[in-house]
């Protein structure tokens, strides 16, 4: 059955009223493998994620919250159960679909991953080869007020190696918000960082949350940044343990 | 905006010593096909050297001869049945020999070929060659080609600078009057011109009724095809006609079967190819296996399969371009080198260096498109 890609409703965070979910899960069920060697890893996984909520995901190694990141940011295929991201039924995604979804999200991964030979501020701005309505003098300057944002104005043309950690884990974050995305998935953004960065970067986070009503979900273990959940879901051994309001 | 050639070049550059490896290894293939293939052309255009410079639209051999540098003669009466056809303006018969020249300096002796041409108007393109006709008719005075090799000896330089010189050409003393440029190949070393009387003193066991080569000029307007077929009828079987051009094809037909010039230069240019596509590969693949991290963060973020292929290929087409440009020169040079070793010419045509530029390119994009199915293999969840 061909379904072609649904263009989701202009959901701009800005907007009110009935807040619809940017995140719809219900009843996922995920395993790696096949036959005699298949594993499941996610077990009836149910839950939703608002406008403007910053939820947080823990839970111990093993309990499959970074697996369901990957369903979420449509880096992984679901096979069981429904997953519906900024309006795009992603169980029933095309590869067209799912790598367009992809580039609607911000993903900021534990490894930053920035390439070695660009500048701080080419490494943001190659973040807009994807978006290719805006030019390239507004690709630059978002690049650059962004890296601003995150306290490296003075670094944007520095390589990767003259970085520490913790900048370059910085250029990641402006790197994965610098296209203004609809939800934001964040995989242990804190882990490198010491407690001023990790402070200044889920600031930054929690910002763009209450202004853009940006949406994010953050797999964490960090208990400094807690305190800026709305939510906090708790998983273990690949189901939800728990869901508590902060 | 960061488009896939940019990434490309500023991943290509970033570290120096790789792209000069790589670059090498374009720059060793490069110079490889075009040397190959060059020496090559050259050993066919130097064989028919001479035969390019028949004049006459036909041309007439024994049915035994295989090349001319080996010809087997046929009656010269039957040549003269030609003019009888309207449409022939004028033959000429020319005597083809090898003879053993005395290197008066060195006392060695060498084989050279000799012709005996008669010098007034001949059916030949060798300039030179009848504005000497009056010392030719002189007894046993040759002319020398001055292409011939070295060892004779310094006959050009001697020439010149006494307008003559002697030397004994199968034990029977010769005087060289003067030198015309025509050259050389891989089965001749040098080359005498003569007049057809001299060229009958010098081989007292042949006469001037056996004819090795016969020219036709054939008059203005007429169809060398059809006059072909016309005045072989006027041969019967103990001649053969053929078009000037068959006989260029012919002469190289023959040195393609007898040397196997088509499979050791053949092979040179494809050992070329496989290095040069060998080194690509392995720098490509490698760039590819280092930044699989980040490739994958890529898709993850949203970057297709094909922009990855763009930025690999770019990648390719680089390296393609800066390797194909030193090796260029390089080959250049080369010719150079191996036309003053060998004594034959050896240059670049721009058939060859484009024909080498596409097979660079293929090369390159080949390794490219190999490696960059490992980068499309990067699975974005593994970024986790």
């Amino acid at each position: 059955m061909e379904l072609e890609t649904l263009k989701y409703p202009d959901v701009s965070c800005a907007a009110s009223g009935e807040p619809p979910s940017v995140i719809r899960a219900r009843r996922i069920n995920f395993s790696f493998g096949s036959g005699e060697l298949q594993k499941q890893i996610l077990f009836d996984i149910s839950f939703d994620v608002l406008k403007g909520e910053i939820v947080l995901l823990t839970g111990p190694s093993g309990s499959g919250k970074t697996t369901l990141l990957t369903l979420i940011g449509a880096l992984r295929q679901v096979n069981e159960g429904e997953l519906t991201v900024l309006s795009r039924p992603l169980h029933r995604a095309t590869k067209h679909d799912l790598i367009a979804t992809r580039r609607d999200l911000g993903f900021i991964f534990q490894q930053h991953n920035l390439l070695e030979f660009l500048t701080a501020r080419q490494n943001v701005e190659l973040m807009f080869e994807l978006h290719p309505d805006v030019t390239a003098a507004e690709a630059r300057e978002r690049s650059v007020r962004m890296l601003r944002d995150v306290g490296l104005g003075d670094r944007l043309d520095y390589l990767p190696a003259r970085l520490s950690g913790g900048q370059k884990q910085r250029v990641a974050v402006a790197r994965a918000l610098v296209t203004a995305p609809h939800l934001i998935l964040a995989d242990e953004p804190t882990s490198a960082l010491d407690s001023q960065s990790g402070r200044d970067v889920v600031n930054l986070l929690q910002q763009l949350a209450r202004t853009r009503g940006c949406p994010v979900l953050m797999v964490t273990h960090d208990t400094r940044v807690l305190d800026i959940a709305d939510r906090i879901i708790h998983m273990e051994d690949g189901r939800i343990a728990s869901a508590v309001a902060t | 905006m960061i488009s896939s050639f940019l990434l490309a070049w500023r991943q290509l550059t970033h570290h120096k010593m790789k792209l000069a490896v790589a670059s090498a290894g374009v720059v060793v293939a490069v110079m490889l096909m075009l040397v190959q293939l060059g020496i090559r052309q050259g050993a066919l255009d130097n064989s028919v050297a001479f035969t390019r410079r028949v004049t006459g639209q036909l041309v007439v051999v024994s049915p035994r001869t295989k090349t001319i540098f080996q010809a087997a003669s046929f009656p010269r009466r039957l040549l003269y049945r030609l003019p009888s056809h309207p449409q022939v303006s004028r033959v000429q018969e020319i005597y083809l020999s090898q003879a053993r020249w005395r290197n008066p300096w060195t006392y060695r002796e060498h084989p050279i070929s000799v012709y005996g041409i008669e010098p007034d108007r001949p059916l030949l393109n060798l300039p030179g060659y009848s504005e000497r006709a009056a010392e030719l008719r002189l007894r046993d005075h040759v002319i020398f080609d001055r292409m011939s090799r070295t060892s004779f000896g310094p006959v050009v330089e001697t020439v010149e600078r006494d307008g003559s010189m002697e030397t004994e050409v199968n034990h029977r003393r010769m005087t060289v009057v003067g030198l015309i440029e025509v050259g050389i190949s891989i089965t001749t070393d040098g080359n005498l011109y003569m007049t057809p009387e001299n060229f009958l003193r010098l081989f007292p066991g042949r006469t001037l009724g056996a004819v090795d080569l016969g020219v036709v000029e054939l008059k203005p307007g007429a169809d060398p095809q059809a006059m072909r077929a016309e005045l072989q009828q006027l041969l019967g079987a103990e001649a053969v006609v053929i078009t000037q051009p068959e006989l260029v094809l012919a002469e190289q037909t023959f040195m393609r079967e007898n040397a196997p010039i088509d499979f050791i230069f053949g092979m040179g240019a494809a050992v070329g190819f496989f290095i040069g596509f060998v080194v690509v590969y392995q720098i490509l693949y490698t760039e590819v296996t280092n930044h699989l991290p980040q490739f994958a963060t890529m898709k993850a973020v949203g970057f297709t399969d094909g922009f990855l292929l763009r930025v690999v290929l770019s990648q390719a087409l680089i390296l393609s371009i800066l390797g194909y440009v030193p090796g260029f020169f390089l080959a250049l040079w080369l010719y150079g080198v191996a036309t003053k070793a060998i004594q034959m010419p050896f240059s670049m045509t721009l058939g060859r260096a484009v024909m080498v530029g596409s097979f660079t390119l293929l090369m390159c994009g080949l390794s490219a498109a190999i490696a960059v199915r490992k980068a499309q293999s990067a699975n974005p969840a593994d970024v986790f």
